[in-house]
């Protein structure tokens, strides 16, 4: 079925449809990754948007059980250059398309995702939509340029209630601003005993469960969307240890009075290097984000720059100087990406130990 | 015969090293009273990489001290106490936040000559400890404030760090007589 991908600025794209059979709306956006497709999809961090991906062939190992970043993926449709007709992977539980269609995401193909990406690059992500080709364009236009895009982006994908992800070890909170899987995967490999709990909790919700360290997770759009996080973290500091990841980084810079501010494309993808600041040591990293620290609001602050990425020298990681706290823009849990930064979580355990051995003492 | 277990990989010394430096960051308000005094043989290029990330995180010189102890192997039993052989620093103690750096830290008499080295030289503000290995047995009332890793040995064992600028590598071992 021939569908339309149309930018705000009027640009048209003629595709063809797959996937879900609908119409969808939202930011578009793309992502370097040369795999790790259902991860992407399944990242709440992608909620609202539409998702380019810049890799030409998408699909060809269909969808597994186990790499899924959510139950209830949120990005509003996909665009690719070419969809695999035929998966073949061992792994492979069901196609594509298939898979698009339960979870009602369109998908549009046959797109040169090469100049849209140079467009994104050129002019910034911008409003676009996906439509059925029939359909009076004028109008779609006209609609789109006039959407507002929510800002509740969170909220559509934290958690509603509280619940456990029990182990025996150290007793972690989870703040879920729209977490992906494996940072409870990398918890649970560490034997963490956690407690997630939806975004709005109050500091004394966090505390009353006597938690050894808190995680603030990655999650979709604007950090200032989210003030209510940002009054907790304020009141957690210092009372217990804090890592932050994406989203979670961004909340803990405006807790420390640091701003933050849209970048014109994002970092999305799996490619890119950061450096660590105290080492020199280049991480090849995961990365999933729309904003990032102003490094100019740091004057002034109790944070430290501990990651810059090397491409454009944004700020990637931040510690508080006074407490143990800490964050990342990337993502330290991989999935899709490489593993090389993985041992920010046993830094996080070793922070939890040194505090709690403080508290003794 | 002897066996010997590589127990910490340099990736994860390096680590060690990184995390010791933030957390001196995170006790320490003011860092510009602060000098480290590293005890030879692997105290020395432990406290220079301290203070070299301090240069990178910070922008800040944090100057480094060497002090020599002798009559004194870890890995072997000393019926004698470990003295400091005479030693000088390159910056006055008085006033100042010291920080002894060692790698291992075991019974604890090496750290006390130390302190003994460091006050015969002034009055320094205070003295603290920062290890890269605690293997426990302690024969004084002296503990670390700082340390990379603990690791629990027993008194038949011995902890040997290997560092790149003496050794060619970074890594740490466990060693048994068998």
């Amino acid at each position: 079925m021939e569908k339309i991908l149309l930018l705000e600025d009027g640009t048209m794209f003629h595709g063809e449809g797959f996937g879900y059979e609908g119409e969808c709306v939202g930011e578009v956006v793309f992502t370097t990754g040369m795999s790790g497709y259902q991860e992407a999809i399944t990242d709440q961090s992608f909620n609202g948007q539409i998702l380019t991906f810049t890799y030409p062939l998408i699909g060809n190992c269909g969808i597994n059980r186990d790499d899924s970043e959510s139950i209830h993926p949120t990005c509003r449709g996909i665009i690719v250059k070419e969809a695999a007709r035929r998966p073949s992977n061992w792994r492979c539980a069901m196609d594509l398309d298939t898979f698009l269609k339960n979870k009602k995401i369109p998908g549009i193909q046959g797109i040169d995702t090469r100049k849209l990406t140079k467009m994104l690059r050129d002019k910034g992500t911008i409003k676009g939509c996906i439509v059925d080709a029939g359909i009076d364009l004028d109008q779609a236009l006209l609609d789109l340029q006039n959407r507002k895009l929510p800002t509740n982006q969170v909220s559509q994908v934290s958690t509603p209630t509280a619940y456990p992800n029990p182990g025996t070890k150290r007793r972690v909170v989870v703040v879920d601003f729209g977490l992906k899987h494996s940072i409870l995967r990398e918890l649970a490999k560490r034997g963490c005993d956690v407690v997630v709990l939806p975004y709005d909790s109050s500091a004394q919700d966090v505390l009353s469960q006597l938690p050894d360290g808190v995680m603030l997770t990655n999650g979709p759009g604007d950090p200032k969307d989210v003030p209510e996080a940002v009054a907790m973290i304020k009141e957690i500091l210092g009372k217990v240890p804090i890592f932050g990841i994406c989203l979670g980084h961004q909340l803990f810079a405006l807790a420390c009075n640091a701003d933050t501010y849209k970048l014109k494309f994002g970092h999305r993808g799996f490619n890119h290097p950061v450096r660590e600041v105290a080492t020199g040591r280049i991480d090849f990293t995961s990365q999933n984000h729309g904003y990032a620290v102003d490094p100019e609001s740091l004057t002034g602050t109790n944070l430290m720059v501990t990651h810059l990425e090397i491409n454009d020298n944004t700020i990637e990681g931040i510690r508080h100087r006074d407490v143990p706290a800490f964050s990342v823009q990337f993502h330290p849990d991989a999935t899709p990406g490489p593993h090389d930064a993985v041992h920010l979580f046993d830094d996080f355990m070793e922070s939890m130990d040194t505090w709690k051995e403080g508290k003794h003492a | 015969m002897e066996m010997e277990k590589v127990i910490v990989d340099s990736e994860t010394m390096k680590r060690a090293l990184t995390r010791i430096t933030y957390e001196v960051i995170e006790r320490h308000k003011n860092l510009d009273n602060l000098v480290l005094v590293g005890i030879k043989t692997r105290g020395i290029p432990l406290a220079k990489r301290i203070a070299e990330r301090f240069r990178l995180l910070e922008g800040i010189i944090i100057p480094v001290g060497e002090l020599d102890i002798t009559l004194y192997r870890d890995d072997i039993r000393q019926t004698d106490e470990p003295v400091a052989k005479k030693n000088e620093l390159p910056f006055d103690v008085a006033g100042k936040q010291v920080l002894l750096v060692d790698d291992v830290l075991y019974t604890g008499r090496t750290i006390r000559a130390a302190m003994d080295a460091v006050m015969d030289l002034g009055r320094p503000l205070s003295i603290g400890l920062a290890v890269l290995v605690d293997r426990g047995h302690r024969e004084l009332p002296i503990r670390a404030d700082f340390v990379g890793k603990n690791i629990p040995t027993s008194k038949d064992e011995s902890i040997k760090v290997e560092m790149e600028e003496i050794d060619g590598i970074d890594r740490i071992l466990l060693k048994k007589a068998i």
